[in-house]
């Protein structure tokens, strides 16, 4: 073959039009833009957080496609089409050097998120998030109402839940700190509330707790567990002191419930995707003996002991 | 052929021009990657730098590398060869040198958009409309003037180096403009899933009609000459170019295996990319047949030794693409370093270095004196090779890490702590990468200003 300048440049362009025209233009001409069960348009100031979210680059560290195979943030909810047909570009990312965003509307309440964005440390202590301080608070809160709608419909009925808990817990606390932990012990099922820690404490156990509450915990509810953590200044109602819960008949149950399952409303987030058993277990019983000065671990009512106990 | 034809003594000020902006740029580009490996290891740094945070300076990283690193580097070697294969000179040095200055107009003004937060938020089509449109005319000047020199050849046979740059020039600057909807200046974007389908094709063909056409088209040209071998053979040059155009263009939507898109359309991507094993090795067998038995030849010759090592890095990365692209080994590599390992071998390693080698190899015959420094650049030589090596090494470590944990149920939260010492080494080796850049930056300023001559280079 005698390659001339015409047949590289028609040649070329020739291949070029027809991949296109089939890998491009005709999935293109196929489209499906009907929109999906969770779909609703976004608001304005939802769109214009979105616009910050561009602008910031956020999405080369935060996807926004749920696999499904995925475990984490969101993973209860696949990706469909339906659910980017306003996305305009559309925000997939191609790196989770963070977690997914797909479903993180209504995870948490505003007041993590504005703790979060002045210092993702503040509520994260691990998180390699740059702080987003800069930005100023009329931005962050503008960013929030965009990531407070990931997930639409969803995000929505999430954020529900979320409006109507801060109403009662910002109520249990502004009652006193006797009402308030009365309040956060009886939301926890009776079964778990009666639950000692099952197991004994024993000092490498209390090491690994103390590396969980310094990993998970520390930002909100600082190093003594008075509450004062970085993230206190921005949230209400702020995190619990644990030092006031002597006596108060905080059980080992109640601690792991609250850890597992978080306090919907507050800035507590659940913690099951990311803490297996005995880490909830431990991290409770280091709070117990440190902070509460008071422990249950190993007391009546146990069943039969666990084989590796000392 | 090339000592003798300098009788008339061109001055091949465009190729200049393109060698400087290509070091430059290498320069700044991974000067912003240094900025974002040490956002990683420690977020609050630089705190509250609003312009150059980590999802500014990663935008800025990537495109200065794609269009002010590789793409003129080997576009500088291009504005020597072509012409002088054509045995005729470039159509017009003066538009030439104009398109370098409009070059390093453009990428100052893309730099301060994506500072202001003018992204368009598309990986590799982030550029604001405005510096698209002056990179679509910056395509178009490239166009133009090696087209009109193609016309003007004295030589009848055109080379296969210059198949490769036309194709890469006229195919970029085509899916440039459809990637980057340039008809929609207020998004650059489609609605909804179709976007990400022509974001990944654009974005795969960066590397796939720019850089690696544009990367072979050095690699024909530096390593038969340098070895003063004849061609292996011009029915492989053939298959070759043909099948990178055609199987290259289908690959893009590999990166959206697990994205809800028709399912013809990933069977496509697969399959092809698999395929990128014929023109892949077609070239390689036709380029390390040539110069089988001379690696002595090339070794002494450092433009040769950056190009044939360029050659290596090519074979790699596109054996770890066809892998990646199965749909059992994306489920681990896929959202992680693995991907930005891979990236690195393939821009840095392969493009990045033959582009390297490419401005060495033309630079002693355009400026007629020996490089400044043969030392600085075998320094630098040294310096990529460890840095990308370590690379690819340490981020697929940690892609592995990442994504294996990630099946296994854990959260991107809880595996931070364990990858954060890969994260250090990756930072320590672009130590490597960054000082080769700036070693390289005055290497070529030397070469080319203040070179006192043959009398003190090592050559």
């Amino acid at each position: 073959m005698r390659m001339t300048p015409t047949a590289i440049f028609i040649g070329a362009l020739a291949i070029l039009a027809a991949v296109v025209f089939v890998m491009v233009f005709w999935p293109y001409a196929q489209r499906d833009m009907t929109p999906s069960e969770i779909f609703r348009p976004r608001t304005l100031v939802e769109a214009e957080g979105r616009a910050i979210y561009i602008a910031n680059g956020c999405v080369y560290c935060h996807s926004q496609s749920i696999r499904t195979f995925d475990w984490g943030h969101g993973a209860e909810r696949i990706a469909q089409a339906g659910d980017y047909v306003s996305d305009e570009p559309i925000l997939l990312g191609s790196q989770r050097t963070g977690v997914d965003l797909s479903q993180e509307g209504g995870e948490h309440p505003d007041d993590w998120h504005i703790a979060h964005f002045i210092n993702p440390r503040y509520t994260r202590p691990n998180s390699i998030m740059p702080p987003f301080r800069w930005l100023g608070l009329e931005k962050i809160n503008t960013l929030t109402r965009y990531i407070q709608a990931l997930g639409l419909k969803q995000a929505d009925q999430r954020m529900g839940r979320q409006t109507y808990w801060k109403k009662e817990a910002i109520q249990a606390y502004e009652a006193g700190p006797v009402y308030n932990v009365k309040w956060l012990a009886e939301h926890v099922p009776a079964g778990w509330r009666h639950i000692p820690n099952p197991y004994p404490t024993t000092a490498a156990g209390l090491m690994r707790g103390r590396r969980v509450y310094a990993d998970f915990c520390i930002g909100c509810h600082g190093p003594i567990g008075d509450g004062m953590g970085d993230a206190q200044p921005w949230i209400y109602p702020p995190p619990l002191n644990f030092t006031i819960l002597k006596d108060r008949q905080i059980s080992g149950g109640i601690l792991y419930y609250q850890i597992m399952n978080g306090i919907t409303g507050t800035a507590m987030p659940y913690f099951k995707r990311e803490l297996e058993s005995q880490k909830i277990w431990e991290v409770g019983n280091y709070v117990a003996v440190y902070f509460i000065n008071q422990s249950d671990a190993n007391t009546a009512p146990h069943g039969i002991d666990s084989a590796w106990e000392p | 052929m090339a000592s003798s034809a300098n009788n008339d003594r061109p001055n091949h000020r465009t190729a200049r021009a393109f060698c400087l902006t290509s070091a430059f740029w290498f320069a700044a580009a991974a000067s912003f990657g240094m900025i974002g490996a040490g956002y990683l290891i420690a977020p609050d740094f630089m705190a509250n730098i609003g312009w150059l945070h980590f999802g500014k300076a990663r935008p800025m990283h990537v495109n200065l590398m794609l269009f002010g690193f590789v793409t003129p580097g080997l576009l500088a070697a291009a504005f020597y060869y072509v012409p002088k294969l054509l045995r005729t000179a470039l159509y017009s040095e003066k538009l030439g040198v104009f398109t370098a200055i409009l070059w390093n107009i453009t990428l100052p003004i893309g730099v301060v958009g994506l500072a202001q937060g003018r992204s368009q938020g598309r990986e590799y089509a982030e550029w604001p409309w405005s510096v698209d449109m002056l990179i679509v005319v910056l395509f178009a000047l490239v166009i133009f003037n090696l087209v009109m020199t193609v016309r003007r050849r004295l030589e009848p046979i055109i080379y296969v180096s210059i198949w490769y740059v036309c194709a890469a020039v006229i195919l970029t600057g085509t899916t440039y403009c459809i990637g980057n909807v340039i008809w929609k200046p207020s998004t650059g974007a489609l609605l909804g899933i179709p976007d990400a389908i022509l974001l990944w094709f654009y974005g795969h063909n960066v590397f796939g009609l720019l850089l690696t056409p544009l990367g072979l088209g050095v690699a024909y040209y530096v390593l038969p000459l340098a070895t003063r071998s004849p061609l292996y053979s011009h029915t492989l040059s053939l298959i070759g170019f043909w099948s990178l155009i055609v199987v290259y263009t289908h690959i893009g939507t590999h990166h959206l295996l697990q994205v809800p898109v028709p399912t013809w359309l990933k069977t496509i991507a697969i399959v092809d990319s698999v395929a990128m094993v014929i023109p892949v090795m077609v070239f390689l067998i036709n380029i390390w047949y040539t110069v089988q038995g001379k690696l002595g030849t090339i070794h002494a010759d450092i433009g040769a030794k950056f190009v044939f090592t360029g050659t290596i890095y090519y074979f790699f990365v596109n054996i770890q693409g066809s892998m990646m692209a199965l749909p059992q080994v994306q489920r681990v590599t896929h959202f992680n370093n693995w991907v930005v390992g891979h990236a690195h071998i393939g821009v840095l390693g392969f493009a990045g270095v033959v582009a390297i080698g490419g401005i060495y190899y033309v630079l002693p015959k355009i400026t007629g004196r020996p490089l400044y420094s043969r030392f600085l650049a075998d320094l630098q030589y040294w310096l990529l090779l460890i840095g990308v090596t370590g690379f690819a090494v340490v981020l697929t470590i940690v892609g592995l890490i990442q994504g294996n944990a990630w099946l296994n149920g854990e959260t991107v939260y809880r595996v931070l702590p364990e990858i954060h010492l890969y994260y250090i080494l990756r930072a320590s080796l672009g130590v490597f990468i960054i000082s080769g850049a700036y070693i390289g930056l005055y290497n070529i300023f030397r070469t080319l200003y203040f070179n006192p001559g043959a009398a003190t280079a090592c050559e």
